[in-house]
């Protein structure tokens, strides 16, 4: 079995709705993130969001989807999956055959309905149209639906890694025969529920969020979709790809619900079990795009296991600080981010950084650089202890 | 892949002291499980846990006691922490979200119950949670074969689990999935009307590609999404002529008339000699079933034993060393699973 290659790509994020806008954003060092607009909550006008700026009445209309139980969720993953799959150039003959694998990943599902959710779990007579929608695996069945597509159909969730594994089944599916090619993603929008469910942690910035900053005060929630179409490097010769899916591993820090480790275990078998995979020594990742939520835990512990894995931690820098957290999509939508990074040979800054962490002393990377790359590294950590590192590379 | 161990938590005595023959009957047709006292968990922790949670863990810490430690954990649940999570939804409209305990918000992530496992016994390694409704321990299971593929050594546990809650109870029920009138037992396939009776469980297993100390071998699994009948047995077809000849056949079958067809389509290509077994009378309906058939599975094979209320008919004349089983989630998701008895 050779390599399994990424032959398209499908993005929308508070930095715009296609590979080309993100892609723009990225280079310029805009910052996506601003109040809520379309976002119900309480904290819609005192919080930052990375919100995509676009109303569910026009993704219908643009999807011409007459569905009325279908959540911004199912939307914004629909935007993402028709770009990848347009892009990687798939006809519906190969959609629709037993080869194709479709996995998708999200935490919040159609819970973005959270008042709908609240009254039908309720309701003695009669429930609402988003009865079948509120679950995550309601988004992956409405892309399958959608697109006819007939081999393995899976939905993981691990939190906020939960697209890194569904990258990593897909390509597993491909390389042991179980798929000839997977449309691997995922997809979360802004929800009540979650704002509400990170806000009780205390763990949401008052201002724009400042990864690896000594002065770092949380997160910034955010919402979009990526996914990705791999394939076997022998299917697709004189077609184009990206890169290839060298390095996954998945290692669970088994230390507390919702923080994590002060040594980093998890994140550290992460990285370093991708490398292994990869057969690679840490000397050759180019690029890391890190989880660098802006959380006191996470950017202090994951700085520590870069250390511990790194002789010379290689230039890094945290996506969130431009699209927040996307929680159930931040893996996915940053792994495009990282082989747009690794295609145009740049690396793209991390925003809001004045001063180091004191104890590691690290510094992302503060100006769009052109960097030649031939692996990139990306690291998903959530919650329950659930790490997963992927490594892309060129050739 | 081979089962080297495996443990249940359901509405029946199938966990500790294990009685098959009797049948707890279900209560407003829902079939909660018989809890167990849980001795291994700290009382504190415990407290902390939510059902679906506590399930899990329950079920999987029998398995994780000697000095063997698997290599991961592989989780499927549909509904995970939903009963968490309702509780926090509750929260923040009735509070109208104002300052919320996290407890219930952390808990209520899928994800809760193979970390919980993880963190419980101080396991780093691989650790996923399926989620994919009906078929989310049948993806559990092909995510384990693949792991053991990549891991020769490696052994996992994988389970299925689901918890009725208050929230998915009455969504289903709204969505028209339960009966409404009584049902007793073996009654349920006598049935001519809509929807089936509600369940919970949770079932565990140890999984390697090591022969010894193992009964039962996974040949081969096979998943479909379709709402036609005529496309599941035409795969089922082809799903047999790969895995060769099996004795029994295992169904899902709920006494649910919307979806009988798949099951009897299913039947009429078999041969007539195979023994048809259901089982959803003892477990009830929830998207992880197959888990619990698959416990049920191993337990025939490894006893020999099959209590009456299993049999369909015909009736047993010879022991069973093959099992196919077949189960639908709502008509939409299918799922076949092909087992063997190892011979020593």
């Amino acid at each position: 079995m050779g390599r399994v290659v990424v032959t398209g790509m499908g993005v929308i994020s508070a930095l715009g709705d296609s590979v080309l806008s993100n892609h723009d954003a990225l280079v310029k060092g805009t910052c996506g993130i601003s109040k809520g607009d379309l976002v119900r909550s309480k904290y819609t006008d005192n919080l930052l969001f990375g919100e995509v700026k676009i109303e569910n009445e026009r993704f219908k209309s643009l999807f011409n989807t007459k569905n009325p139980g279908v959540t911004r969720t199912s939307l914004l993953a629909l935007h993402a999956i028709e770009e990848a799959i347009k892009d990687s150039g798939l006809d519906n003959t190969q959609l629709s055959t037993y080869d194709t694998a479709l996995i998708g990943a999200s935490t919040v599902g159609g819970m973005c309905q959270t008042d709908e959710l609240y009254n039908d779990a309720k309701s003695e007579t009669t429930g609402s149209v988003y009865m079948a929608s509120y679950d995550c695996a309601s988004v992956t069945l409405f892309l399958r639906e959608r697109f006819g597509i007939k081999g393995v159909i899976n939905t993981i969730n691990t939190a906020c890694s939960s697209s890194a594994n569904a990258i990593m089944y897909g390509a597993q599916l491909i390389q042991n025969g179980f798929a000839k090619r997977a449309i691997v993603g995922g997809v979360d929008s802004l929800a009540k529920f979650t704002i509400n469910g990170f806000n009780s942690l205390g763990i949401l910035s008052p201002g724009y969020c400042k990864p690896f900053d000594k002065d770092r005060n949380g997160l910034n929630l955010g919402e979009g979709a990526a996914f990705m179409v791999l394939e076997r490097e022998e299917d697709v010769k004189g077609k184009k790809y990206y890169c290839s899916v060298a390095g996954y591993c998945n290692a669970n820090d088994a230390f507390h619900p919702s923080s994590l480790s002060e040594n980093g275990e998890g994140p550290y078998q992460a990285m370093k079990g991708a490398l292994q995979k990869a057969n690679l020594l840490p000397s050759s990742i180019g690029f890391i795009n890190t989880h660098g939520t802006g959380t006191e835990n996470n950017d202090e512990v994951e700085s520590k296991a870069m250390i511990r894995i790194f002789e010379n931690v290689p230039p890094f820098a945290s996506s969130k600080s431009k699209i927040g957290h996307t929680l159930g999509a931040s893996a996915a939508v940053e792994a495009v981010f990282s082989i747009l990074a690794l295609h145009h040979g740049e690396v793209y800054p991390g925003l809001n950084f004045s001063n180091c962490i004191e104890s590691t002393m690290l510094i992302p990377v503060r100006n769009t650089e052109n960097k030649k790359l031939d692996h990139v590294m990306s690291n998903s950590f959530g919650f329950g202890g659930n790490c997963t590192s992927l490594i892309f590379s060129k050739d | 892949m081979f089962i080297h161990r495996s443990s249940c938590i359901s509405p029946q005595h199938t966990f500790g002291n294990v009685d098959m023959d009797t049948c707890v009957i279900p209560e407003n047709n829902i079939l909660k499980v018989i809890e167990p006292k849980y001795a291994g968990i700290p009382l504190n922790i415990l407290r902390r846990m939510g059902k679906a949670v506590r399930l899990g863990v329950g079920a999987a810490l029998p398995l994780l006691t000697g000095s063997e430690k698997p290599d991961g954990v592989i989780i499927g649940s549909a509904n995970g922490g939903m009963e968490d999570c309702v509780k926090f939804l509750n929260q923040i409209i009735e509070y109208e979200e104002g300052r919320l305990t996290p407890t219930n918000f952390v808990q209520s992530t899928p994800n809760a119950i193979a970390a919980q496992i993880g963190l419980t016994t101080s396991n780093t390694g691989f650790n996923i949670t399926h989620i994919h409704r009906g078929l989310a321990f049948e993806n559990a299971l092909l995510n384990a074969i693949i792991m053991l593929r990549e891991n020769k050594n490696a052994s996992y546990l994988v389970g299925g689990v689901d918890e009725v809650s208050s929230y998915n109870y009455n969504l289903e029920r709204l969505d028209g999935w339960y009966k409404k009138e009584k049902v007793t037992g073996t009654d349920l396939y006598d049935s001519s009307t809509e929807g089936s009776i509600a369940g919970e469980g949770s079932a565990m297993f140890i999984v390697g590609n090591r022969r010894e100390g193992s009964f039962m071998e996974v040949r081969g699994i096979r998943m479909l999404h379709t709402d036609d009948p005529f496309e599941v047995s035409t795969q089922l077809r082809e799903f047999i002529a790969e895995h060769g000849y099996h004795d029994a056949f295992l169904s899902g079958e709920n006494g649910d008339v919307r979806i009988q067809s798949f099951y009897n389509s299913c039947e009429n290509i078999l041969d007539p000699e195979i023994v048809k077994l259901h089982f959803k009378h003892f477990t009830g309906e929830h998207p992880s079933t197959t888990a619990l058939a698959l416990w049920l599975a191993v337990r025939f094979i490894e006893t020999q034993q099959i209590p009456e209320h299993f049999i369909k008919g015909p009736a047993i004349s010879k022991p069973l060393k093959n099992i196919l089983i077949y189960n639908t989630g709502k008509g939409e998701q299918h799922s076949f699973l092909s087992l063997s008895f190892v011979d020593h």
